[in-house]
């Protein structure tokens, strides 16, 4: 194991605490979606990206998007643990007024780079972001969570074609590989296997993980970073729901509300009060 | 002086735009272009000859180049995106509202091809008309629709100089020269271009003001008198003005190279009821699609030609009377 990791695997303990609470606070959102990236974005905000939390428009920073925006409940617990903003902000989420909306949105919430939600655009949009570094002749790096599902959505092939033809080297993207969509498992509902092979014919560096664990995340992210003439893919195998052994690999909490009983559960196994 | 020329000229409103570009862009370069495989027909070697890193070009997916637009314009760029104007604003349409408009960002979407005088040869699939009405509905949005080439070339540095998502319509690059060179272009205004009198107003937007101007010439010589309004920003929409001349005039006829639901005709019929009642004949494509032709031609078949709005403005100054 890295030395990095086991401070990872403490945070990422801690932000899935933020997740359970903040969904049950709110009597709403997708716990299942949130939980399987919960240990991509520690790595990403914890360890790998260049931000500074007092200066979130900071033009030099790396750039993140989470083009399955509806697992913003661990996006904004990193974020608010990064420091973005307050850690009080969390239980707010999804309430008038408040900054941290259903999904993600780029002028309401310190620290999002993009608004996203509707699927499919992390790619294109990382790739216009990764295309504009490279005129302002900016060495940052443009990270991209997209869900395996999402691979449905014809515009993310469209940007993957373009990006590979623009060599655009600084743009990584995860595929959060859990094998669920809304409606059942992926290769029931829409048939795609072999995630990796498109990204290759198109002309995108690949590799394949264990989306869970830190040392495979971090030794894959170094690879992809020291590729410059090609975008990478970072095929993430996750367990939808991990960290909570009640919702591990169960599609009924894509989009479930933990009620006291399960909180209170959930907490203790991840230890806490 | 009213700046009107004899309109026998043609000018392309495509190649003023890629002039306009070139007269900002010198001083700043956050200025780009995006296209989808729709470089030749935007007629811009001239900008990517003499700015070759400021310009991408996506390949034909019109969704895609929209959302790298926004990924540009989120790190301070200022893209236009241009292509015909029918895939932008509804094959891309989502990618506009939620990922342009929602953010706020400063992507400028330059459509090609708008109305039946853009795809005079292609047919309906290249046309568009309905795109003042999805862009109309969509927060924040600015909305401009030049009248000829000259304009276009003031637009679109106009634009330049906004914050924020903005539309403006191009037509197929055959459009009448209407202004001279020293016509301004106000951002916003709707402006009064002729002023015979109080009988009935006449608004229109693009390059068929001139079926308009050429109406209103002939109705004032037959006694009716007209107020002939230009209403090239469709949004935000100079509500003043038009509430005025319609308190003047309590009847309007608005001419446009559009489905009359959703565009100038539904402005002004929103103006109508929300401020200043007055009657009103909406000329423009009936709620039916177009079909390939010559444009001037297929303007008189649809109903769009300088007799019909004479005979609209009749009808209502006849109302007048009975009343």
């Amino acid at each position: 194991m890295r030395p990095e990791v086991p401070p990872l695997i403490e945070k990422a303990r801690l932000l899935r605490r933020d997740v359970f609470s903040m969904i049950h606070q709110c009597g709403d959102g997708h716990p299942g979606a949130a939980l399987s990236i919960t240990d991509l974005l520690t790595a990403l905000y914890f360890h790998v990206m260049r931000v500074d939390p007092q200066n979130p428009d900071w033009p030099e920073r790396d750039r993140f998007i989470l083009s399955k925006g509806h697992g913003c409940p661990s996006y904004y617990a990193a974020l608010a643990r990064r420091g973005f903003f307050p850690v009080d902000w969390l239980p707010t989420l999804r309430k008038l007024g408040s900054p941290l909306q259903g999904h993600p949105v780029m002028k309401k919430t310190p620290g999002v780079d993009m608004t996203t939600g509707s699927l499919g655009h992390g790619i294109p949009i990382g790739a216009g972001m990764a295309a504009a570094g490279r005129l302002a002749k900016l060495d940052y790096y443009v990270y991209v969570i997209t869900g395996d599902g999402e691979l449905n959505e014809g515009i993310l092939w469209e940007a993957v074609q373009s990006a590979a033809h623009m060599k655009l080297g600084r743009l990584i993207a995860f595929v959060d590989n859990n094998g669920w969509q809304s409606g059942g498992v992926i290769k029931d509902v829409s048939g795609l296997t072999n995630l990796a092979a498109p990204f290759a014919a198109f002309g995108w560096h690949t590799q394949e993980i264990d989306g869970h664990d830190f040392s495979q995340i971090l030794d894959a992210i170094e690879k992809a970073k020291a590729e410059f003439e090609r975008p990478s893919v970072i095929i993430a195998h996750t367990v939808k729901g991990k960290g909570i052994p009640f919702t591990e690999n169960d599609n009924a909490w894509h989009k479930r509300v933990p009620n006291k009983e399960e909180l209170a559960a959930a907490l203790k196994y991840l230890g806490g009060s | 002086m009213d700046h009107i020329t004899a309109m026998d000229k043609i000018a392309s409103t495509r190649e003023a735009f890629i002039a306009g570009l070139l007269d900002v862009a010198p001083d700043d370069p956050k200025i780009c272009l995006v296209f989808a495989d729709s470089l030749k027909a935007a007629r811009a070697t001239p900008f990517t000859e003499k700015y070759p890193d400021r310009w991408f070009d996506v390949g034909i997916c019109e969704q895609n180049a929209v959302a790298f637009s926004a990924g540009l314009a989120s790190t301070g760029l200022k893209p236009f995106f241009n292509t015909y104007a029918g895939f932008i604003t509804m094959r891309a349409c989502e990618q506009v509202r939620s990922f342009v408009a929602y953010p706020h960002l400063n992507v400028k979407l330059v459509g090609l091809n708008g109305g039946i005088y853009g795809g005079e040869r292609e047919g309906v699939t290249h046309m568009v008309f309905e795109e003042f009405g999805i862009l109309r509905s969509i927060a924040g949005m600015d909305i401009v629709v030049p009248a000829d080439a000259g304009q276009v070339r003031k637009a679109t540095r106009a634009l330049a100089q906004r914050e924020g998502p903005g539309y403006m319509r191009l037509g197929s690059g055959r459009e009448p020269v209407i202004f001279d060179d020293a016509m301004p272009f106000d951002f916003g205004k709707a402006r009064v271009l002729r002023e015979y009198g109080t009988d009935a107003a006449i608004f229109a937007v693009g390059p068929i003001l001139k079926r308009a101007i050429l109406a209103a010439e002939t109705l004032a010589k037959e006694g009716i008198k007209t107020t002939l309004v230009e209403v090239h920003t469709l949004k935000p929409l100079d509500q003043d003005t038009i509430a005025e001349v319609l308190r003047k005039t309590r009847a309007a006829v608005t001419l446009e190279d559009h489905n009359i639901h959703g565009g100038l005709g539904s402005a002004v019929a929103e103006v109508i009821a929300e401020r200043e009642p007055a009657t009103l004949i909406r000329l423009g494509l009936r709620d039916v699609f177009a079909e390939s032709g010559d444009a001037e031609l297929l303007f008189d078949h649809f109903g769009m030609g300088a007799p019909h709005v004479c005979k609209a403005v009749k009808q209502l100054v006849a109302r007048k009377r009975k009343s």
